[in-house]
């Protein structure tokens, strides 16, 4: 059975959706509503998904998601988010969330989402497809860094985004761009990968630059 | 009375107030001989030098000056009075008042930046007259200089010490309502984070359950777009002003409208930014109109430098090929001149893409200045 941990710091909230995921079948085995009990539990019960809240009393959900993945690196992370925290939930996916979903979504929404990310699949919400779209619009308009170039888009994937970021569904971009579903699969897969490999260069050269490694 | 603004023309007078006592006292020095008591007159000057450190010092910090600039008038016109003493009076007749002279002015600047103008020449007129009576001289009005020069300095100093206050009092102003709105914002996301979310999630659950929840649903869904409606009238002010498109058309789109946006703000004129939620507005209003029931609309704007561009889709029914043209040749405007009239005004263009059971897709784009 996949198992879950919910970190949310609105109790009314955790326990609604703790509730409505133990009803769809899945083993809800913690929950947490600070990035240190969501980091001590998640290397504890190691669940399979989190459900990530983006505002926590002691840090952003970018820091949780960071630290949770550090403690638990098997584990999956879905973002869930009021719609207006576009900034935090870019950070919350660069650091490593598989996901996001708007607070808003149904429960047969959430359902979905969680069994999609407990398989491994990315969560591409047509919000997080225009996030993306625009990190890595910014970035290829940043100054060039010679040392870790910023990851660029091929002329698919952008198209492929763009398409999910309007809201069409995977089988309706397959059937657009005359490709099979799998491979729209995969080039979201991959806009993601990137994304989060470039942060992950990033940290790491900054963390040698400091003397934290 | 926060009036630190106007500490730095305090200071200044202070200045005036040192070149002063070097004039006086080289006029002391000079003229001293012809007194009847020189003692006496170095004891007076010697009132002034202390008299002018302790008001230099007191005046260079913030503090309530009123009291100080009240004692400072009456000082001043003791120590010019005093001149009656020095004497003799036959000397004084085609002079200045000794040994204050033009130090005296000192108490006209004070009254002018702590009282503005008005004041000013008041106490110009108080010093100025004085001096002609204590050297007997008021029946040479007209010939005399010093009263015009001193009303002058009263007015001048009086009126900028007013403009410096107003202007310092705006600022203050614009910074209160500033943070009037930053907290206002702050109000806002806090109510959309959580309230709302908590009774979008009553409404979802309520009407899952069905029963006699679901009218506890109804209720909760009422308030949910109640607040909503309260949450996007408050903030509908700052389109009044530049702003970020993203967060401007969220605020304006219903909620169940999905909304797509890069993370950085894109910043716009508050002109553009008006007629671009207005366009979109429109988009939508026309999906909700023709598109049939069940039709989901998203939004999807983008940053691409030196154009923005905002795409506006739903998944509904479409309209035939050649449709729009249709009603524009038979001039029947609508919905497609009030977008395309918006874009064009703006430099831009509006393009549709729609087709039987594909949806209708509306691509608007406006060029921005690049480097915003």
């Amino acid at each position: 059975m996949t198992t879950v941990m919910v970190v949310d710091d609105h109790p009314m909230w955790r326990d609604g959706v703790g509730r409505d995921l133990t009803e769809a079948g899945f083993e809800v085995v913690a929950t947490a509503d600070s990035v240190r009990s969501a980091t001590e539990r998640a290397a504890a019960v190691r669940p399979d998904v989190v459900l990530m809240d983006m505002h926590l009393p002691d840090g952003s959900g970018a820091d949780a998601t960071a630290s949770v993945l550090q403690a638990s690196p098997a584990t999956r992370i879905l973002v869930l988010s009021a719609s207006s925290e576009r900034e935090d939930v870019l950070e919350a996916v660069k650091a490593g969330a598989s996901g996001y979903l708007v607070k808003s979504a149904s429960a047969e929404e959430l359902r979905e989402a969680v069994t999609a990310t407990a398989d491994g699949q990315a969560i591409f919400t047509p919000g997080l497809a225009g996030l993306v779209l625009g990190e890595y619009r910014r970035m290829a308009t940043a100054p060039a860094d010679a040392d870790n170039p910023a990851p660029t888009l091929t002329d698919r994937e952008t198209d492929v985004l763009r398409f999910v970021a309007k809201g069409l569904s995977a089988k309706q971009i397959a059937t657009r761009l005359g490709i099979s579903h799998r491979t729209v699969e995969n080039h979201v897969q991959a806009s993601l990968r990137k994304l989060q490999l470039s942060n992950r260069v990033e940290l790491a050269r900054y963390a040698i630059e400091q003397g934290l490694d | 009375m926060t009036s630190s603004g106007m500490l730095p023309l305090w200071r200044a007078a202070q200045v005036f107030r040192f070149a002063s006592l070097l004039y006086a006292g080289a006029v002391q020095y000079r003229v001293n001989q012809y007194y009847a008591h020189r003692s006496l007159s170095w004891v007076v000057f010697a009132l002034v030098l202390v008299w002018s450190g302790i008001a230099a010092v007191l005046y260079s910090t913030e503090r309530r000056r009123r009291p100080i600039v009240i004692v400072e008038v009456v000082v001043t016109l003791v120590l010019m009075s005093s001149t009656l003493l020095v004497g003799p009076a036959s000397y004084f007749q085609h002079h200045q008042v000794v040994p204050t002279s033009f130090w005296s002015t000192n108490a006209v600047v004070s009254v002018a930046l702590l009282a503005g103008p008005w004041w000013g020449m008041a106490s110009a007129a108080v010093v100025g007259l004085s001096a002609l009576a204590i050297c007997g001289q008021l029946t040479n009005i007209s010939f005399d200089a010093t009263l015009p020069i001193l009303l002058a300095v009263g007015l001048a100093l009086g009126y900028g010490s007013r403009v410096v206050r107003q202007a310092q009092e705006r600022l203050e102003q614009a910074i209160r309502l500033e943070a009037a709105t930053h907290e206002r914002e702050r109000l806002a996301r806090e109510v959309h984070d959580t309230t709302l979310q908590v009774l979008a999630y009553v409404k979802r659950r309520g009407s899952e359950i069905g029963g006699a929840t679901t009218e506890l649903a109804t209720l909760a869904g009422d308030q949910e777009s109640a607040l909503r409606r309260l949450l996007s009238r408050q903030a509908a002010g700052p389109l009044d002003t530049d702003g970020d498109l993203a967060a401007a058309l969220q605020r304006a789109l219903p909620a169940d409208v999905t909304f797509s946006a890069p993370a950085d703000p894109i910043r716009l004129p508050a002109a553009t930014l008006s007629e671009l939620v207005a366009a979109v507005s429109a988009a939508l209003d026309n999906t909700a109109r023709h598109a049939g029931p069940g039709a989901r609309s998203f939004v999807l704007v983008e940053d691409l430098g030196g154009e923005v561009v905002v795409t506006v889709r739903d998944d509904g029914s479409g309209m035939p090929h050649g449709r729009l043209a249709e009603a524009r040749a038979e001039g029947r405007l609508g919905v497609s001149s009030s977008i395309e009239g918006r874009l064009t005004a703006l430099g831009g263009r509006a393009e549709v893409v729609t087709a039987p059971g594909e949806g209708t897709e509306w691509e608007l784009t406006v060029p921005v200045k690049e480097g915003r």
